[in-house]
Formats: C-alpha cells, structure tokens, sequence
C-alpha cells in the first residue's frame, strides 16, 4: 500500500532522516520507534506529502506522492505530533470546522461529530474552549480531528505524550479497535517500548536518521537470542568494578546508569558467579543481580549503546 | 471557505476586546490630540472702519473653519497679541486689511489667506452692485439676496479645480488627527489578524488543511477578507462616532471618504502579508509591527501634516509609505474637495502596493514552508 524507497531529508548539514526503507501494508499496525531526534517525525511528514524528501521516493499505490499527493492525502488522517487545534474554538467547533474542511455537512457532520466526541470521551465537554483543555484532553481532541473523515491510513505521531495511564490504555484500545473494526492501517510513532509492543504487527526502529532494526516484534526480539541480558544493581558503583566487567572477554557489552549496570553476554556463558566474584574484588555491595528475557528496550541498547530513552 | 471564514469570525466575537481596545484608543487619542473646540486658532479682530460691517467679510470671516476671528476693540487685540494670548491679529479696513504679527507662524499665512479670500469677494460682489446698477443699501440687499439665491441654485455648474499655492496649504487639525490615529491603529488589528497565518502554520492546522481538499487559496483569502473585514469595521467604526456621535463635520462627502479607506485599508493587509512572509516567530512579529507601525506613521504624516515636513529624504521616503497616500485621500475627499481624477493617484497606488505586496508576501510564505 504504501512504500518509502531510499527516503532522506536533510536539513542544512545534518540528515534527519537517511535512506529509509519501509512499507505498510493494508490493515497492519506498524510502529516506528526511536529516540528523541531520530527522524521519525521527519519520516512521516515526508511520507504524508507534507515535506518534501531530499532525495528518495514515496509510493502509494505503486505511484509516487512526489508528483501527485492528492491520493493518498484523500485517505489520510494525521494525528500530528504538537496539537494542531485552533486554541480558542470549543471541541465541538474545533471538529465542525475541520468536517468542513473536509467537506462534511449537516446532519452527517453532525453525527459525525457525536460518534466521534463519545469515541475520545468528550462528550460531556464538548462545548468548552480547547484553551481550557487539560494536555491530555487536547490529545484526544487532536486524534478525533484526523478520524472525522474515516480515513484509510492514520498517522499517529506520538499521541499519548503526557497522557496519564488509563487515557493512554484508552487510546491505545481505541487504536486498536479502529485497527480491527474498520480495517484501518495505522502508523505509530513512539518513544514508548511498550506501546509498540501492544499495538503493532511490525516495528520498524530508527536512530540519529538512520533505520536500525526492522521486522515483526519476534524477528526483532531474535536479535538479542544469543544474547541475554544481566541487571546489576548496586547503591555505591565503584570504577574497579566497571573496569573489570568491562575487561571480561565473555561480556560482549557494558552500559551503566545510575545505579545500575546492564551486561549483555552469549545466552551459554552462565554469568552470575563471575558478578559476584568481580563485585567481591571490588569490595562492591550489590543489591540485587537479575537475569531479564530480551525486551526491545534491550535490542535498542544492544544495536545503538544507549538507552531508548533519556 | 466560508467555514474557515465562519471560525474566524467565531473566534472574533468570543474574544472582541483587542479589536475594541483598538477602536477606543484611535478615538481616545484622536480626542485629546485633536481637541474638540478649542482647537480652533483663535484669532483677535478689530473694524477699522464701519463702512466693513454688513458686508460678506464679515460673513465669509464667521464662516470659517479653521480660525475663530474674535471682534474686540483695538487696544484688545493689540493686547492679546502682546501677552502671546494670539498669534496673530487683524484689523479692517473698508477696502483693505493689516494682520497684526505677534509670533510667526505658518499660520500667519493662512489668516491672511483667509481674509484675502474675503476681501476678493467683496470686491467681486461690489463690481457686481455696481454693474445691476443698485446704489442704495435695500437694493444692495436685493441684489446680494438674488446673488446667494443664484449661487445655492445654479443654472448650470462649472466644475473648478482648486488652485493651492504652495504656501497655502489649508490644514484642519482636527479632522487630521482623527484621520492619522484611524489609519494608524487599524494597522495592529489588521497585522495581528493577518498574523494568525503564521500561527496556523506553526501550530499544524495548516498541514491538516493542507491534507485535507480545502484548498490552500482557499485559507490565504478567508484570512485577507477576514483581516480586511475586522480592519475595515475598525476605521468604520471610528469614522461613524467621529460624525455622529463626536459631531465632526467630514465636509460634504462622508460617503466618499468612507470609500476611500478600502483601497487603503487592502494595502495595510497586503502590507501585513508581506512582513509575515517575511519573519520567522511570533517574537520576531511582534517586535517588527509596533516600530513598522509608527515609523510608517511619522514618516506618512499621520501624526503631523506632510507639509511642515521640509527634509526632501524624509519626503521621498514618504512616497513609498501606504499611510501616506491614504492620509492624501482622505484630506483630498473631506477637506480639499479633490475630483475623481485627482483622488485616482492616491487610489491606484494603494491599489497597486497592495497587489504587489500581496503577491511577494504569499510568495515568501510558500517558500518558506517547504
Ligand atoms: N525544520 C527543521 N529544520 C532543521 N532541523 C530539523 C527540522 N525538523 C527536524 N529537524 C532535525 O531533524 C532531526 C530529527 O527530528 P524529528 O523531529 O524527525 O525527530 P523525532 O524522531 O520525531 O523526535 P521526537 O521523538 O523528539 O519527536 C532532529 O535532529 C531535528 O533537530
Ligand atoms: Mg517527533
């Protein structure tokens, strides 16, 4: 349905988005996951005509956006990721306008509207000023606008940033329900592993503009399947301790943070007496050693060193 | 179209008070700069000789606009000149007049214009009493009568174009002043309403309309009629309370005048186009507007007349300020009594500033967004 050939963006010096590859098919959830800056914002207002990439394609339908983006502007709803409302019109206005927009009117905007205001939950303040919205309120306003005309294809940037847990869990039902009932396609972007998790068929992970990981959840998972993952926590961190962690042939990496040391070593290397041993010689109290299945919190920090968020 | 229109309007009604904080400052400041009254010069005369009383100086000298001409005694008006109460002073004579020079003043000039103007006219109307042969004062009555009747009713008009010397400048304060602060305010509503372009574009509502089949022509001219239309009713407003309220005679054509601030008003949305085609933020926007406002409004004699202005630079930069023209039309219409012909320059300037700055403006706009 949709394809990103070769896709980059570059900006002045620094390429936001380089030589993606990606497609969608119909029906599918698919995440785009990566870290703050890493172009996924970038990637789907390009995929969306809405930026034009540097160089690269995109093909919807088997034809290029480039040269005409008004198919796949029809079936798209874009959920972007800062709210795009006008700030002092009520809910209700706020969709009547962008109905109009999109050519609704009368009883079938109106209805439109109803449905749509019981689907994000705002019903019951539907005639009050966004401006008065809580950020998590807006949110949901913010998602209801792209839905109005039941679009094909919705793009989701980000969409439950400050959102508390139950509306998250809400959303994310919502998404899933939209997915299911109506066979509507969904690109999901996000910073949030879990999410991801829930939601999507395939994941698709993008650091500093580039794509490093792609594939179901299972594929990507398999990544780290030689490899497990060992949690060392420890109140008074000591240098010696890293160093000699470090300098340990078996362990393919180390990364520390806070109080806490990650080591990734091959699944058949039984690791737990050498931590002990180690923490020992470095007069090092540990709190508490465990063994973690990967996540894909894990294949981020296993392909890029760093954590997937800061 | 019409529902982004709709909205705008929505949003202008639910939050009306920057619009009337606008309205009621271009009133306020025209009111106390332009004074009421007691703007009008006032000017100490004395009759020199009788034979002045009853005849049309005195009528034409009571009828003016721009100077309230006081009759007292010499030794008054010699007196009021001295203490600096007056500028000026005039005595009459029966065929002939002095002004009386306390402190020299362009309006100096004017006066002695103004009771020139009178003198002219006595004389014409004395060739005219002697040629219908009337000698004595009823039949001068009669013949003046006849005169004014014939003057009020003509047979057939001749259309007379004004000739204004350069050093005859007729300058009315009061309704200069109400002029420079209308067309002077109206520029922040009409920017901060243009302006919402950008803040749509920052904002990602102009993407989902962009996504969506409204077209994009369609959010530039629901912006322009509703920044034209707020900005219009502003100085409309302004100008109604001024005539009907305040009771400031506008001269013969308040409709007129009233026409001429449409192509000035397109121009200060055109003008608005431009400048956010050309900044980047909202910091950038509202730092520019005030200084692009005022300078605009010095250098196009909205706060003082283009004429007590001697630099030729400043002059020449005044060709290129929009406020410039349309102060030009609207003393040409309400005080000078300009043609058709004459009030076309200023016109076909706003006219073509706007469409000029319109285009380059989107142009910048569209650019930049890409
Ligand atoms: N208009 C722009 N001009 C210059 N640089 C830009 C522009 N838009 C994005 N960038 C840069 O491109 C990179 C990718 O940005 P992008 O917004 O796509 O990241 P993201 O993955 O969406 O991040 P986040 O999770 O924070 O939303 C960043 O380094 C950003 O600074
Ligand atoms: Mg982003």
């Amino acid at each position: 349905m949709l394809e990103l050939v070769n896709l980059s963006k570059k900006f002045k010096h620094l390429y936001a988005v380089k030589n993606l590859n990606m497609f969608i098919e119909k029906g599918e959830i698919v995440g785009l996951l990566g870290p703050n800056g890493a172009g996924k914002s970038t990637a789907i207002t390009m995929l969306s005509s809405l930026v034009e990439p540097t160089t690269g394609d995109v093909r919807f339908k088997n034809k290029s956006i480039l040269k005409s983006p008004g198919p796949i502007r029809r079936v798209i709803g874009m959920v972007p990721q800062e709210i795009a409302l006008y700030n002092d019109l009520s809910a209700e206005e706020n969709l009547q306008f962008f109905g109009r927009i999109y050519r609704l009117k009368g009883n079938d905007l109106k209805q439109k509207i109803d449905e749509i205001l019981e689907l994000i939950g705002l019903a019951d303040r539907r005639k009050d000023i966004v401006k008065k919205f809580s950020g998590g309120m807006k949110r949901r306003l913010n998602i209801g606008v792209a839905l109005l005309h039941n679009p094909e294809l919705i793009i989701m940037d980000e969409p439950t940033v400050g959102i508390d847990p139950q509306s998250r869990n809400y959303i994310l039902e919502t998404v899933k329900r939209l997915n299911e009932e109506k066979q509507m396609t969904v690109i999901y972007t996000s910073h949030y592993m879990e999410e991801v998790e829930f939601l999507c068929d395939r994941i698709y992970i993008m650091d500093q503009g580039n794509l490093i990981a792609s594939g179901t959840k299972e594929e990507i998972k398999r990544i780290l399947s030689a490899e497990k993952t060992i949690i060392v926590k420890a109140d008074r961190l000591n240098n010696t301790f890293i160093d000699s962690l470090k300098q340990n042939p078996t362990i393919n990496r180390v990364t520390v943070e806070n109080k806490t040391v990650t080591i990734i070593v091959p699944k058949e290397i039984n690791i737990f007496q050498t931590v002990l041993k180690l923490a020992e010689e470095a007069k090092l109290e540990l709190n508490s050693v465990d063994i973690k299945t990967p996540t894909l919190e894990d294949v981020f920090l296993h392909l890029t060193g760093r954590a997937l968020r800061d | 179209m019409i529902g982004i229109l709709l909205a705008k309007i929505k949003i202008f009604i639910r939050y009306p008070l920057t619009f009337l904080a606008m309205v009621v400052m271009s009133i306020g400041f025209a009111l106390i700069i332009g004074g009421g009254n007691g703007n009008v010069i006032n000017v100490p005369v004395y009759v020199a000789d009788d034979a002045i009383r009853g005849t049309v100086v005195e009528d034409i000298l009571n009828e003016s606009e721009a100077f309230k001409f006081n009759y007292m005694s010499k030794a008054e008006v010699k007196q009021q000149i001295a203490n600096g109460k007056a500028e000026t002073g005039v005595a009459l004579y029966e065929g002939d007049f002095r002004v009386l020079v306390g402190v020299d003043s362009p309006n100096v000039n004017l006066v002695q214009q103004t009771v020139n103007g009178a003198y002219s006219k006595k004389l014409q109307y004395e060739q005219i009493y002697t040629a219908a042969n009337a000698t004595t004062n009823s039949d001068k009555e009669e013949v003046k009568k006849e005169l004014e009747e014939t003057i009020a009713d003509p047979i057939f008009s001749i259309q007379s174009a004004n000739f204004r010397g350069s050093d005859a400048v007729i300058i009315n304060r009061k309704l200069h002043t109400i002029f420079g602060f209308t067309l002077f305010f109206v520029i922040y509503t009409i920017a901060y309403n243009v302006f919402h372009i950008l803040e749509e574009k920052n904002n990602g509502v102009w993407d989902r309309i962009i996504l969506s089949p409204a077209r994009k022509w369609e959010m530039y001219v629901a912006n322009f009629l509703y920044s034209f239309g707020t900005g219009y009713l502003q100085v409309l407003i302004i100008f109604l309370v001024f005539r009907y309220w305040v009771g400031v005679d506008f001269g013969s054509n308040f409709g007129v005048a009233l026409l001429m601030l449409i192509p000035y008003v397109f121009a200060i949305v055109a003008l608005s186009i431009l400048i956010t085609g050309i900044v980047k933020t909202v910091q950038q926007f509202n730092a520019v507007i005030p200084i692009i406002a005022v300078s605009m409004a010095m250098i196009g004699g909205a706060y003082w007349p283009l004429e007590i202005v001697s630099s030729k630079f400043m002059l020449a930069l005044a060709k290129i300020v929009p406020i410039t023209y349309g102060m030009e039309a609207l003393n040409g219409v309400a005080i000078y009594g300009y043609s058709l012909n004459e009030l076309l320059y200023p016109i076909s300037i706003l006219l073509l500033m706007g469409v000029v700055m319109t285009g380059v403006g989107i142009h910048l706009m569209e650019k930049r967004h890409v």
